[in-house]
Order: structure tokens, then sequence, then C-alpha cells
């Protein structure tokens, strides 16, 4: 790789390496998703330094190309980061809605806990 | 007194509709506890039913049908109610159905289904919706064994072991339908069908309908799956 692209390269990785890091600090991100970021950027790194393993790899897996096998790798890593993110945003929702039936349920026993009609059972305190 | 019978009722917007379905429930069941589960209506929904004495449940944000009658079962569930009845707000249920279904339970059912197929074999709502009902009502019989004609019927009588089941966090919170079923039948619940009138429609949106129809046959026939094949609902993550 001619010198220019491996300093361009490795300056963008860096940029990302210091903003996920700093998003980390902040606690806008949390932990166990950012050394998923920085493994993504060491990879990355690893690829800019050392062509000849792209190389490699892409003579193991019978390719062609080295760059198409590159972006292959990352679409793959995208799909894996994309079906994580569904897997998370089930847990998700299914934990938003026993919230919001918790919410409900609590304000009722709140409104009800002086005025509770006759018939009505009460909050019961557990 | 404490009452035994909670008549639990979803509603969205049904602020013209509850005067109306909650007064008939009063003079059916005097003594049964109504709970409205206000599905962040944007109408007067809740005052409403305040103002005929029901209980009101208002969710903070919209949950959709299924999490609105869940809600509505866990409450029953919490409070030790031998029996949740699931009741439409928009007056389509008729009260009296209400009766053979608690008997039902009484009698030792764990899910009592009003059926409107078994009230009226011209019961229709619709080709598409007929078609889905056959289609999924025959997928049902077909895991499960169970001849049950209407697995969407929003009329329900639940017994303890039935509550328990609706109210698992991660049962189907969508619409409850032939997955529902069964889950129940895997569940090993005593699951029967009684029959419902269901009064014709007037209503200016239906749940169903339109390009929504094809996603819910998609949705449904993968639910299904799931709910055969699947895990457990009550193995933790
Ligand atoms: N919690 C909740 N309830 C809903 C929602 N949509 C409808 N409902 C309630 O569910 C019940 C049935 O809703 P409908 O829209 O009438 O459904 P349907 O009876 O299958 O369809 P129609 O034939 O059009 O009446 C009513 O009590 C509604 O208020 C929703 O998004 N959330
Ligand atoms: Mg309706």
């Amino acid at each position: 790789m001619p010198t220019r692209q491996i300093v361009v390269f490795l300056a963008l990785v860096l940029i990302l390496f210091v903003a996920i890091l700093e998003l980390a600090r902040r606690r806008v991100l949390r932990v166990e998703y950012s050394w998923l970021w920085i493994a993504s950027c060491l990879t990355t790194v690893l690829f800019i330094l050392r062509y000849d393993l792209l190389v490699k790899l892409t003579d193991f897996v019978g390719g062609v190309v080295p760059t198409s096998v590159l972006f292959f790798l990352c679409i793959l890593y995208l799909a894996l980061l994309c079906l994580h993110y569904s897997i998370r945003i089930s847990a998700l929702t299914h934990q938003v809605k026993d919230l919001a039936q918790e919410v409900a349920l609590l304000r009722l026993g709140l409104e009800n806990a002086d005025t509770a009609p006759l018939d009505a059972p009460g909050p019961r305190l557990e | 007194m404490r009452s035994e019978l909670l008549i639990t009722l979803p509603a969205l917007n049904e602020a013209n509709n509850l005067s109306e379905v909650l007064g008939a429930l009063r003079v059916s069941w005097p003594e049964a506890v109504l709970l409205v589960v206000d599905d962040a209506s944007t109408d007067a929904t809740a005052a409403v039913a305040r103002s005929h004495g029901a209980l009101v449940a208002t969710l903070p944000f919209r949950l959709g049908y299924g999490g609105g009658v869940q809600a509505g079962i866990k409450y029953g569930l919490r409070h030790g109610f031998p029996i949740v009845v699931t009741f439409d707000a928009d007056g389509q249920h008729d009260p009296l159905d209400i009766g053979p279904l608690v008997e039902a339970v009484r009698g030792g059912a764990d899910l009592a289904i009003g059926s409107r197929v078994l009230a009226s074999e011209s019961y229709r709502g619709g080709f598409a919706r007929q078609w889905g009902r056959s289609l999924f009502a025959g997928l049902a019989r077909g895991l499960t064994g169970l001849r049950i004609t209407d697995p969407t019927s929003g009329l329900k009588a639940l017994g303890p072991r039935g509550q328990a089941l609706f109210a698992l966090s991660r049962f189907p919170d969508r619409y409850p339908d032939a997955d529902a079923l069964v889950l129940a039948r895997r569940a090993r619940l005593t699951i029967t069908e009684r029959p419902a009138r269901m009064r014709p429609s007037r209503n200016r949106r239906s749940m169903h309908g339109g390009l929504g129809a094809v996603a819910y046959v998609f949705n449904m026939l993968f639910s299904l799956f799931v709910a055969t094949t699947g895990r457990d609902l009550h193995r933790k993550e």
C-alpha cells in the first residue's frame, strides 16, 4: 500500500478510536459496546499495516481479489452487528412493555389506595 | 364482599362507546370489578370510565391490543381473581355471553373463548378475515388437536393458570391468535369454547386490514412456528 494511503487510513482509524474512548468516558456508550468498536479499529489497523495478511486470508478462503474479500468481510460483520442489535431491541421491547404495564398498574394502585371501591380488592402489599 | 370476577376492557379512544358498554356490564354483572386499560388514549376514555365507577389503568404510551389485554390480566393475577374476562370496549360484545364462559372456568377450564363462529354460522367480517380465521383455526387444530373455531376472539375468560400464561413477559403481545392456543396447549391448559355473538362493527378504524393483513398472515405463520417449536416461555435468558 502506498504510504499516503496508510497515513490517511491510520489517521481516520485514530479519529474513530479517540471518538469511541471519549464516548465511553462520557458514558454515552456502554463499556460492553465500546470493546466491540475498539476491536473493529484494531482489526482495521492490522490490515492497513499488514496488507500481506489480507492477501494470505484471500488465498485461504479461495478469493481472487483481496479488496473483494475485505468488502465481503465488512458486509458480513455489519450484518452480524445488525442481528445483534435486533436481538437487543427485541429484549428491550419486552422490558419496555413490562415496565409500561407496571407503571399503569402501580398508578392504579396509588389512585385507589385511599378511595378503593367497596367491592374492589385493594392493592395488596407484597 | 370480595369479587371473584374481573372484567378487563382494552380501550383505545373509546370514550364514545364506553358509557354504553360499562353501563350494560354493570347491569348484567353488578358484582364484577370492571377495569379499563386505557392505551394512552387521546380522548376522554379514562374520564368516562371513571365516571362509570370502573377502575382505570392508563398506560404511559401505546402498547397495542395485546399489551393492553395483558396489563389487565396481570392485574387480575396479582389480586387473586379466580376469573378474568377480557371484553372489547367498543360495544361489539354482549355482556350476557360472559355467563357461559365464567361457568366454563368455574367448571375447570383454564381458558374459555367466546366464539363468533359457534354463535352464528354466517359470521363473516370480510372475506380476508374469514379466510385468515379459517386458515389459522385450521392450523391451530392441526397443531393442537383442538377444535377451536375462533382463536382471535377478544372475548375470553381465564382461570388462574390461564392468567399466569397470558401474563408471561414473552407471551405473544400483538394479537393473541392461534399461537396463543398452541402455547396454552403446550402449557397443558384446559381450553374450551362457548358461543358469543358479535355485533357488527360501527368502526371507523379496524385493527386488521389492508396491507397489514398480508404482514399479519406472515407474522402469524412465523409466530405459530415459534410457538410450536420454540423454547419454553418460562425459561430465563
Ligand atoms: N389497548 C389497546 N386496545 C385497542 C387497540 N386497538 C383497539 N383496541 C381495543 O380492542 C378492542 C377491539 O378493537 P377493534 O378495533 O374494535 O377490533 P375488532 O373488534 O377486531 O375489529 P372491528 O371489527 O373493526 O371492530 C376495543 O376495545 C378497542 O378499544 C390498541 O391499539 N390498544
Ligand atoms: Mg371491534
